[in-house]
């Protein structure tokens, strides 16, 4: 006999439903170690095909399967289901608009990710011969900062990005530091004007939701103390 | 989008800024008081020692500097919490309009009572 555990999803299809609700699916244990996005596959392929999820990888590197899971964001595809309390809820990533069931609008998101201009700025011209070099502690300094996947579980899980619709958010705050802190890199004057505002690093009040929440292990927090610092040492 | 393109030149830097600040200032402002209270004057405590000290010039400057802390950090955690809620840009004017006015009432009553304080025959 097969161990199954109840998964009760999310499910909201703004064509035909007034309002949301959670259904209530068997998933069946089949081998040990199954993800819970092993999990909502089976209820996909087996159960019930209208269900909408977004995946890619599966492996914890693509970000597409951000989702709240009892609770807590988290990437189905590396968060195994026999470490969850029964009946495991899952639900679209918080504050972001549902397009239809786990499936939310990146729109915003993205939006404001783009704003940081997360991209290496230079004005100097590289070397004729070879790339622009960077020494391995300099290189080191970018660890923790580099591996963000943008799934978004950070932002969403962040009561600042909650309660303010323009606030930029760790992610992206996490991105413009990644850049201002690498030496190749001469954007930090620009970047800083920008995240210098009302809804940007100042709106974060260190709750570290973000980096709880972050399936990488990465510390926004920590990211956005740096701009607020590099911004104060310009400013005072 | 972002609030200072729409014609405000406040950033939200000061404000971060001076909260540190004038909470630190505050924290020294409390623990000296609590010493001097408790651990300044000898014997029982007279309504002469007490007032000599309040109205003494340096007590009156601490408590000026003091007030101006606590009325700044007050007023400016209310302010930070209207930017973290409201944002539609009339309502916010308001809010931290009527903030103003009674930072400066407080600020007015504080400077007012320890300027004028005297001691009492």
């Amino acid at each position: 006999m097969v161990k199954t555990v109840t998964f009760s999803v999310f499910r909201y299809d703004p064509e035909k439903d007034t309002r949301p609700y959670y259904k209530d699916y068997r998933v069946e244990l089949r081998r040990p170690g199954m993800m819970v996005l092993d999990g909502l596959n089976q209820i996909r392929w087996e159960q019930d095909g209208t269900l909408a999820f977004r995946r890619s990888c599966r492996e914890g590197v693509c970000g597409s399967d951000g989702l709240n899971i009892n609770g807590v964001n988290m990437l189905a595809c590396i968060t195994h289901i026999e470490e969850l309390k029964e009946p495991i809820v899952v639900q679209p990533l918080p504050s972001m608009p549902v397009i239809k069931d786990l499936v939310v609008d990146f729109t915003d998101f993205y939006a404001k990710y783009y704003l940081v201009k997360p991209y290496l700025i230079t004005k100097t011209p590289p070397p004729s011969d070879r790339e622009r070099l960077q020494s391995p502690e300099d290189r080191k300094k970018l660890d923790g900062l580099y591996e963000c996947i943008l799934c978004a579980c950070c932002s969403t899980s962040c009561p600042s990005f909650w309660a303010d619709p323009n606030y930029l958010g760790p992610a992206a705050l996490l991105k413009a530091w990644r850049f201002i802190a690498d030496t190749r890199d001469e954007g930090a004057d620009e970047r800083l004007e920008i995240i210098n505002d009302r809804d940007g690093a100042w709106r974060c009040h260190t709750i570290l939701n973000c980096v709880e929440a972050c399936p990488k292990q990465l510390n926004p927090t920590e990211a956005i103390a740096e701009l607020k610092k590099a911004i104060i040492h310009r400013k005072f | 989008m972002l609030g200072k393109y729409f014609g405000s030149g406040r950033s939200g830097a000061f404000d971060w800024f001076f909260q540190r600040v004038s909470g630190v200032a505050l924290l020294i402002t409390l623990f000296l008081h609590f010493w001097v209270l408790h651990y300044a004057s000898e014997g029982p405590v007279t309504y002469q020692k007490v007032m000599a000290r309040l109205v003494s010039p340096a007590w009156k400057a601490l408590d000026i500097a003091f007030l101006v802390f606590a009325v700044y950090h007050a007023m400016n955690g209310f302010k930070m919490i209207i930017d973290d809620y409201v944002h539609t840009s009339g309502v916010r004017a308001v809010l931290v309009g009527a903030l103003w006015v009674v930072a400066i009432g407080f600020f007015g009553l504080g400077v007012l009572t320890i300027v004028t304080l005297k001691v009492q025959a």
